[in-house]
């Protein structure tokens, strides 16, 4: 998969089957560099990352490793995300994962945070590819 | 029509997060803009020897940056306050669907409607099409202008006031 953020999720907690819930969870850290390319433009002079870019770390953390049922699934929608607050070079993104069986396909809820405190949260929706 | 002059004057985004090429046409709560990817853009750069062509999917998450940055261009037109030492952020989304993968060669273009405006902070919808095939849905996104000042890591420490409060009607 061709990503605009060039660092790659580490794991930090394998994902973990909870047969009471039936849920799987799972951790990951995302170390932003300041050598990522989206920085030269995303600000001249004062670099963020991009939400969308946040949003993408959460997502190649999820399909780093997904739980057995959801494999062969692909990323359909995003439910609800939320930014609260700007993630900056040199930070390390600290991502909580949770998968769980829901409307015909997986949901993975994300959150993110940085050393600072949270940073943003996400609801991603994964169904099987529809027939082209 | 506006050009990629006009464009780049009214988004502080630059290479290579500059996402619009070309603004079809705005009114006060709607606009329509082009993007056209290319084999050139410089996520390409890194594919190893012998690429899969699902390798050349542009990245899902740049089709919403390019459609959020066409609200900010919608924005921009109906808020003053995006002027000089104001930075816009992508403060939530709700219900956005993927349709289809997009690649090289596709030109697409983005429709933003403006739902509601409060203060420095607007919401939006809309729809990114390739041809006449839907690529992506944007059922909620909110944008807000905030000095920048206020995003500098040192005030972040001192002041853990979120970005983006709850607003009347935000659910999430």
């Amino acid at each position: 998969m061709t990503t605009a953020v060039l660092a790659r999720p580490e794991t930090v907690r394998e994902p973990a089957h909870d047969p009471g819930t039936g849920k799987w969870s799972a951790r990951y850290s995302v170390a932003i560099g300041a050598d990522e390319p989206v920085f030269a433009g995303h600000y001249p002079d004062f670099p963020i990352l991009p939400g969308v870019c946040v949003l993408e770390c959460v997502r190649t953390a999820a399909e780093d490793s997904v739980p057995p049922e959801a494999a062969g699934l692909r990323l359909a929608a995003v439910e609800s995300g939320r930014f609260l607050a700007a993630v900056h070079p040199g930070d390390v993104l600290d991502i909580e994962l949770v998968w769980e069986a829901r409307d015909a396909g997986w949901r993975c809820s994300a959150k993110v945070a940085t050393g600072r405190g949270p940073a943003a949260s996400a609801r991603l929706h994964y169904r099987r590819e529809a027939a082209a | 029509m506006i050009g990629p002059a006009g464009i780049r004057a009214a988004l502080p985004h630059r290479y290579p997060m500059l996402l619009v090429d070309r603004i079809l046409s705005a009114g006060a709560d709607e606009i329509r803009s082009v993007k056209a990817v290319t084999l050139n853009e410089p996520w390409y750069g890194r594919l190893g020897a012998e690429p899969a062509e699902a390798d050349f999917a542009y990245p899902d998450f740049l089709l919403l940056e390019s459609w959020t940055q066409t609200a900010g261009l919608l924005a921009t037109r109906s808020d003053e306050g995006s002027a000089a030492g104001r930075t816009m952020l992508f403060g939530s989304l709700r219900d956005v669907q993927f349709h289809r993968q997009v690649f090289p060669g596709d030109v697409l273009e983005h429709h933003v409607r403006l739902q509601r405006a409060v203060n420095d902070t607007l919401v939006l919808e809309g729809v990114s099409r390739a041809g006449d095939r839907p690529v992506l849905t944007i059922g909620s996104v909110t944008v807000a202008f905030r000095p920048q000042e206020q995003l500098d890591p040192e005030h972040a420490a001192r002041n853990s006031a979120p970005l983006t409060g709850s607003r009347p009607g935000d659910t999430s």
